[in-house]
Parts: C-alpha cells; sequence; structure tokens
C-alpha cells in the first residue's frame, strides 16, 4: 500500500515540476544554440562583468518604447515617409547576431513608425524583417508571425497589431535578460532608441516642431544609461566601437542643459480616476546649432548601423 | 518511509502553488481591454509570494523612464485567487508620487502627467502582506504641447 501510494506521489511530483516549467524545455535548449552565436569574449566566464545582470536588467528596463516619440510624428502634422526606414529588404543582408539584434531594434522602431500613420500596405514586409532577423538570434519563438500577418493583411486595427508585437518583444527582452543575455537585449534597446532618434530627427528637419526638438533634447538623460549599458560588454569590439558612437552623441549633446523647477503638485479624480499632476517640471534650453550637431551626429550612427 | 513521503507531498504542494500563482493571458486580456483607448507601452506580470521563511511578503519593483509633456495611465488587475487587492505606487526616487490605494479607497488605475523625464519606480506590493498575482499595463493618454498643462 505504501510502496504504491510512494509511486504514485513519486509521479505527480515529478508531473507536478514538468508542468510548472512549461515551456521551459524548449527555451532551455533554445539558449545552449543561441550562445554559440555570441562572441566568445561576452560568454566566458573569464569576461567578468563590470555590473551584475542584476542591476543590468533595471538599467535596461528604463530605456523608452518607441510608440512615444511615433505619436510624437503623426501631431506635427508631418507626412509620412517610408524612405525614412530602413529597407525591409536590408535584413538578409546582416549576417552577425550583433547586426542582426540591433537592426531587430532599428525595424520595432520603425514598426512603431508605421503604427502611427495606420500603412497597413507596408507593414507585412516589416514583420517579415523582424521575424528574418528573430529568428537569426534564436528568439523567433515570441512572435507568431502567422497571427501577426493575418492582422496586417485583414482589417484588424494596427493598434492590436502594434500592442501584439511589442508584447512580443517586452516577452523576448524579458527571457533574454532572465538567462543572461542582457548584452542582446541591449543591442536591441539601443537599435530602438537610436531608430527612434532617427526618425524624430528626419522630422525635425522637415518641420522644424518645436515638441520634437525639445523630446530629442531630452533623451540626453538616456544616453548615460545606454553608455553604462554598453560599456558593460566593450570587451567585445563591435561593442567598444558602438560605445564611442554613443561617446560621440553623449559629446554633441554636452551643450544642453536640463534642470528643475517646483511647481504646484495637483491630484484630480475624474470619472473615478485618480490623475496625479508632476510638481517637478524639467527645463530644457539649446541653441539651434546643438540641435543641427545632435541631428547630424544621430543620423551618422544610425546609418552604420543599418548599412 | 513516511519522511520521504512527507517531503514528496511538501513538494508537489509547492509546485502546484507555485505554477496555479500564475496569473496567466486572462487577466493580462483583461487589464489590456481595461487600457481603454491609450496607446500601450509595456505590460508587467507581477507574482508575489512568500519566502521559505513565510511572514509577510514584500514587494516587486520595475523601474521605467517616463517623458516629460506625457500623460499616461498605469492599470492594473488582480488575479482571481488574490485574497487583498494589490497595491501599485509610483516612485520618483524615494517619493511616492501616486498609488491606486489613496484615501482608503482602490483604484483600479491612476494616470500620470509626467514633467520631468526620468528613470521612476512603479511598485507592487499587498498591504496585508499576502500572496497572489496581478498584471499591470503602462499606456499613453495624451502628449501635450509647449504651453499646455504648463508645458
Amino acid at each position: 500500500m505504501i510502496k504504491n501510494l510512494f509511486f504514485v506521489l513519486l509521479i505527480f511530483a515529478g508531473f507536478q515540476l514538468l508542468s510548472s516549467c512549461g515551456g521551459c524545455s524548449d527555451r532551455s535548449g533554445q539558449q545552449d544554440d543561441d550562445q554559440l552565436m555570441l562572441p566568445d569574449s561576452l560568454i566566458s566566464s573569464d569576461a567578468p562583468l563590470k555590473l551584475s545582470e542584476e542591476i543590468m536588467n533595471e538599467v535596461i528596463g528604463n530605456v523608452s518604447s518607441p510608440v512615444e516619440m511615433a505619436n510624437m510624428f503623426k501631431r506635427s502634422g508631418v507626412e509620412f515617409s517610408q524612405r525614412i526606414m530602413n529597407d525591409p529588404d536590408n535584413a538578409n543582408s546582416y549576417q552577425t547576431s550583433f547586426k542582426r539584434a540591433l537592426n531587430l531594434g532599428v525595424y520595432s522602431a520603425d514598426l512603431g513608425y508605421i503604427n502611427t500613420f495606420d500603412k497597413n500596405n507596408i507593414v507585412v514586409g516589416y514583420l517579415m524583417a523582424i521575424q528574418t532577423l528573430a529568428e537569426g538570434i534564436r528568439v523567433g519563438q515570441f512572435f507568431d508571425f502567422n497571427a501577426l500577418r493575418r492582422m496586417a493583411s485583414g482589417s484588424t486595427n494596427l493598434d492590436s497589431l502594434m500592442q501584439m508585437s511589442i508584447s512580443s518583444f517586452n516577452e523576448m527582452d524579458n527571457y533574454l535578460r532572465d538567462q543572461n543575455r542582457s548584452n542582446v537585449s541591449s543591442l536591441i534597446v539601443t537599435g530602438t532608441w537610436i531608430e527612434g532618434l532617427y526618425i524624430a530627427a528626419n522630422v525635425y528637419e522637415q518641420t522644424g516642431d518645436e515638441n520634437i526638438a525639445h523630446s530629442i533634447a531630452e533623451q540626453k538623460n538616456v544616453i548615460n544609461i545606454l553608455e553604462i549599458i554598453l560599456d558593460n560588454y566593450s570587451s567585445e569590439p563591435n561593442f567598444a566601437e558602438l560605445v564611442e558612437d554613443i561617446r560621440e552623441l553623449k559629446e554633441v549633446y554636452s551643450n544642453v542643459s536640463i534642470t528643475t523647477q517646483l511647481g504646484e503638485p495637483e491630484t484630480i479624480e475624474q470619472d473615478g480616476r485618480l490623475i496625479f499632476v508632476q510638481d517637478e517640471i524639467s527645463i530644457v534650453d539649446y541653441t539651434p546649432e546643438d540641435m543641427d550637431n545632435i541631428v547630424a551626429t544621430i543620423k551618422r550612427i544610425r546609418n552604420k548601423i543599418v548599412e | 518511509m513516511k519522511r520521504v513521503l512527507f517531503s514528496l507531498l511538501f513538494i508537489s504542494s509547492l509546485a502546484y502553488i507555485s505554477a496555479s500563482a500564475q496569473c496567466g493571458e486572462e487577466v493580462k486580456r483583461q487589464a489590456l481591454d481595461e487600457m481603454g483607448n491609450s496607446q500601450y507601452i509595456r505590460d508587467y506580470s507581477i507574482n508575489i509570494e512568500k519566502d521559505d521563511g513565510g511572514g509577510k511578503t514584500g514587494q516587486v519593483k520595475f523601474n521605467v523612464l517616463l517623458n516629460s509633456r506625457n500623460h499616461y495611465r498605469f492599470n492594473v488587475v488582480d488575479g482571481p485567487s488574490n485574497r487583498d487587492k494589490i497595491v501599485m505606487q509610483l516612485y520618483d526616487e524615494d517619493n511616492m508620487l501616486v498609488s491606486n490605494y489613496d484615501g482608503g479607497t482602490h483604484y483600479d488605475s491612476f494616470e500620470f502627467v509626467c514633467r520631468s523625464t526620468k528613470v521612476y519606480s512603479l511598485v507592487f506590493s499587498f498591504r496585508g502582506g499576502g500572496e497572489g498575482c496581478a498584471e499591470a499595463v503602462i499606456s499613453l493618454v495624451k502628449q501635450y504641447s509647449e504651453g499646455e498643462m504648463g508645458f
């Protein structure tokens, strides 16, 4: 009797452990393959990181999404321009994990731009580019490309498609960080950020929109974060070169001044919702020459990433 | 033998509790629905469990970069088995700016008009120190231009 009960419990316990790890087994096998694709210097235990993965996770989570910048473009009244974005056909030409990860970020920002202007007709090409690169760095399992393509081809609102794809990007990002692959995650984040700035720079040149210039200038606060993230991996030459580019951008941003002023905080209850208006206000100062230098440097770095 | 049996029973119970603490897609879908017309930015899955020593649970923190002139909505949906409603708070360093538990009332969401681009912390906890899960979504309600809202 006891033996039978023991046997049943053993099976039950085994089943519980397996089921609580549902979806883990594929991913852990995947990780081994992925790691083979990364530079040896970054996966070797002989290359200690300057920051722990825990701190890196916090830092990477800080960089903003493409939605906010893209939303501003539409408000500026600018016409949509496909020419600004990275050509989806370029995806096949990126042969290293480094380039693929960076450009995966670039295409995600482009997707945000496309979504803002409801350009259903070109979204499939960009989803295919994302699929090529995601599979190239073995994270394609986080995207249901068939569902995304169906949504893009049908009458579905692009917001739903965007929501699904950003959610997939977030899951992929969480997975990469859980697997101590923040180096890949950091490249995707950098690619997204640079492409967002690049599109903003182009829109600013076309429109001279003050809100966009202000937003570009405020990104000064993000550069230090990116520098810390990327410098962590600068023992690898590609990362070291990217850090140099980010430092060049930091230099042209050095004339931008961001100060804070205290105002009155305000809490409003409206239709059962609580709305808090912050009391601290950022004051951002820069000259048109500063902005020209920033725009020129962003363009140079972005074009190097997508070439 | 009894000890082995007891240990196995205990391990299997722990595994079951751990698996059942996941909120799942249904709760996430509800959180996305409750986002309303604002634009999705990011979602967070929150699981708060007691550590091996028992006692009260702590808090879960996420860092998030918020941009000035942006009006954000933070909404949260509790897991079906939560005994208490989850508390969601936004901090600027050690300074709590806004909470969904305010003046004795629990709100499903709060909104934040950001006037300073920086890294903030989104913190989740249970007032009674209980366990549970939740799904939260950050979305963009509106962007203000210069001159609006004192910008």
